[in-house]
């Protein structure tokens, strides 16, 4: 097991993105509300060694009621939009939305009309859209360390 | 393909053929729900397909046959309206309009209480809904209720032509893109008559691979956090990042998306860049060796595994699980040793040693498997990639079949079309096989077990609901 942290401090050490300046936090609920699982990849990747974003303050929480951020994917299905209406409300103000992926902005989606009923924005207030299919852990932890930023100013 | 009118036939040429060693492969509804199509197999990889005609809007069920025909008769009674006699009590399966006791089992005694996860679960994980059955720790019973992500994927692949309805099938899921990509392309070309030459057949193979590799990475850092092991997770997450670069590098997409076309390929690549891809292939081998060496020195890890979420063989078969999870049980079935459309010349399947189809065998399965990957890999990244092409000329038809193994087993795609266009597609997924596998599984176990147990299918909810 020694092996495997020496080669994880190696890692650590080759990144190339900057150093932890901010002083805040910004605690993350994920909802899936129908993606392709794509979104859900490269979301879990931001924990990894290459990207490893609890540094910086940011951390996946299991209940929105510990949230700052509701960040949905997925089109938004007709059997998940209660979920995520449920989830959204359990939210302590202040709250923001994040939408992930281009179906969550409505782009692309492919589906019927029956089934799906987003985009995300027709059902709660967006704050934040990351464009991608899916978005690159790079530009998920850009999006969301630039909230962290906002909060901040 | 026969087609049956009577029911009473068609019931009888299942039984018969299931005595005769042909495997229930999936079951589907037409789109108006007027005949319903069983798709068989055998160990040879040969297809065969058994149609009905609906008399007053039912057939008969043949799920006391074939218990693995469960879920798709439910599908097709909710998607398409079609009774089948004798599948008592037919719950709802796509429909989620419906009260608590219409879908979950009745489960009575003292002390038994239900323990409700999701369909937001705690982690990054898809949307599902799991009613445990518990008393005190101990599970009684699964009901798994999915497709809260039903996008109606297929009724919307209606009426598109056979290129634009490759995306309904490949992109029902990112982690098995390329698999139910290649099926369907499979599917059309089988309809259409065309052969895929040689470099095709070479250059999906790799993009199936490719997609192997990565979705095993992950799952061995997903059965690492099951048990809670960081230094485990951490590495094999870091194994899967380097896997999907090297995808992102090849072909300009992470997961290998709008890699596949029907009828040919347009990724073309230099011999420099395929060394290349070649020696980081053969440094993922070095490092993902070493870690798994690493995990089978730790004790705490291993404690965990053996003994929980046993499928044996004989469950196995008869709850039609495919892919690693009935490997790892002793059934050495892999759609990869018939795939005459692919390049794997001379590909056996593997199993584990101590094939108990508990968590430990799971998880070493994957580990074996990853050796497959790696050296299938190593064989065919060995010169340019040229451009390539399926060539027609066999016999047209109007249905097609496309078989591929999966990450996660054998996925079947079926095609049905008016000329250029599709009438119906269906899609049934190495996961969809093994959902209700997993309910299986659980039973009898603890609860807290519960999580790893899941992980050590690692199925995808998004091919699945569809």
């Amino acid at each position: 097991m020694l092996t495997l942290l020496r080669d994880l401090r190696r890692l650590r050490r080759s990144l190339d993105l900057a150093p932890p300046e901010r002083a805040s936090s910004l605690a993350v609920r994920h909802v899936d509300a129908g993606s392709c699982n794509g979104c859900e990849h490269e979301l879990t990747l931001l924990s990894s060694p290459y990207y490893d974003l609890q540094r910086f303050g940011l951390g996946i929480v299991a209940s929105p009621r510990h949230a700052d951020v509701l960040l949905v994917t997925g089109p938004v299905t007709s059997r998940m939009l209660e979920p995520l209406r449920v989830a959204y409300d359990a939210m302590p103000e202040p709250r923001r939305v994040a939408a992930l992926g281009d179906c969550a902005l409505g782009c692309n989606v492919l589906g019927t009309a029956d089934d799906v009923v987003g985009p995300v924005d027709r059902i709660l207030p967006v704050d934040l859209r990351i464009p991608g299919c899916p978005p690159t852990p790079e530009v998920i932890a850009q999006a969301l360390l630039g909230l962290i930023d906002a909060g901040r100013r | 393909m026969t087609e049956h009118r009577g029911g009473a036939s068609y019931r009888e040429q299942i039984a018969s053929a299931h005595a005769g060693g042909w495997r229930f492969a999936g079951l589907h509804a037409t789109s108006d729900g007027a005949r319903v199509r069983t798709l068989l197999d055998d160990a040879t990889g040969a297809t065969r397909l058994e149609t009905v005609v609906a008399e007053r809007g039912g057939v008969p069920s043949i799920v006391d046959l074939v218990p693995a025909a469960g879920w798709d008769e439910r599908e097709a009674h909710d998607l398409r309206g079609v009774e089948f006699a004798g599948h008592e009590p037919l719950r709802p399966l796509v429909d989620h309009d419906l009260r608590l006791d219409r879908w979950t089992v009745p489960v009575r005694g003292h002390d038994a209480y239900q323990v409700a996860v999701g369909p937001i679960h705690a982690g990054i994980i898809e949307s599902g809904h799991f009613r445990l059955h518990v008393v005190g720790e101990r599970i009684l019973h699964l009901d798994a209720r999915l497709f809260y992500k039903h996008r109606g994927l297929e009724r919307a692949a209606e009426g598109r032509t056979l290129d634009e309805g490759l995306a309904y099938a490949a992109r029902a899921c990112a982690a098995c893109a390329v698999a139910n990509g290649v099926a369907y392309a499979h599917a059309c070309e089988d309809a259409l008559g065309f052969t895929p030459d040689l470099e095709l057949a070479r250059v999906r193979t790799i993009l199936l691979e490719l997609e192997r590799m990565w979705s095993h990475l992950n799952d061995l850092a997903a059965v690492c956090s099951g048990v809670g092991l960081a230094a485990g997770n951490n590495h094999f997450a870091a194994l899967t990042e380097r896997a999907r670069r090297l995808n992102a590098k090849l072909t300009g997409h992470r997961f290998l998306f709008a890699a596949i076309h029907v009828g040919r390929s347009d990724i073309l690549l230099h011999r420099d860049d395929v060394r290349a891809a070649a020696e980081e292939v053969a440094a993922l081998r070095t490092d993902a060796r070493r870690g798994w060496r690493e995990l089978r020195f730790n004790r705490s890890f291993e404690d965990r595994l053996p003994g929980i979420g046993v499928v044996d063989a004989a469950a196995a078969r008869r709850l039609g699980a495919v892919g690693p999870a009935a490997r790892a049980a002793g059934v050495p079935d892999d759609l990869r040793a018939c795939s005459p459309r692919l390049a794997y010349d001379g590909f056996e399947p593997v199993t584990p040693e101590r094939a108990a189809g508990d968590v430990q065998a799971r998880v070493e399965q994957r580990a074996l498997e990853l050796e497959q990957t790696f050296a299938v890999l190593e064989r065919l990244l060995d010169r340019r990639i040229g451009p390539s092409a399926a060539s027609p000329g066999a016999q047209e038809r109007p249905i097609g079949i496309g078989r591929v193994e999966s990450p996660r087993g054998a996925t079947s795609c079926i095609v049905e079309r008016r000329d250029d266009r599709v009438e119906r597609l269906r899609l049934r997924t190495g996961s969809y096989a093994n959902w209700p596998v997993v309910a299986y599984a659980a039973a009898d176990n603890l609860l807290p077990d519960f999580p790893l147990i899941n992980k050590s299918f690692e199925l995808c909810y998004a091919c699945a609901d569809r």
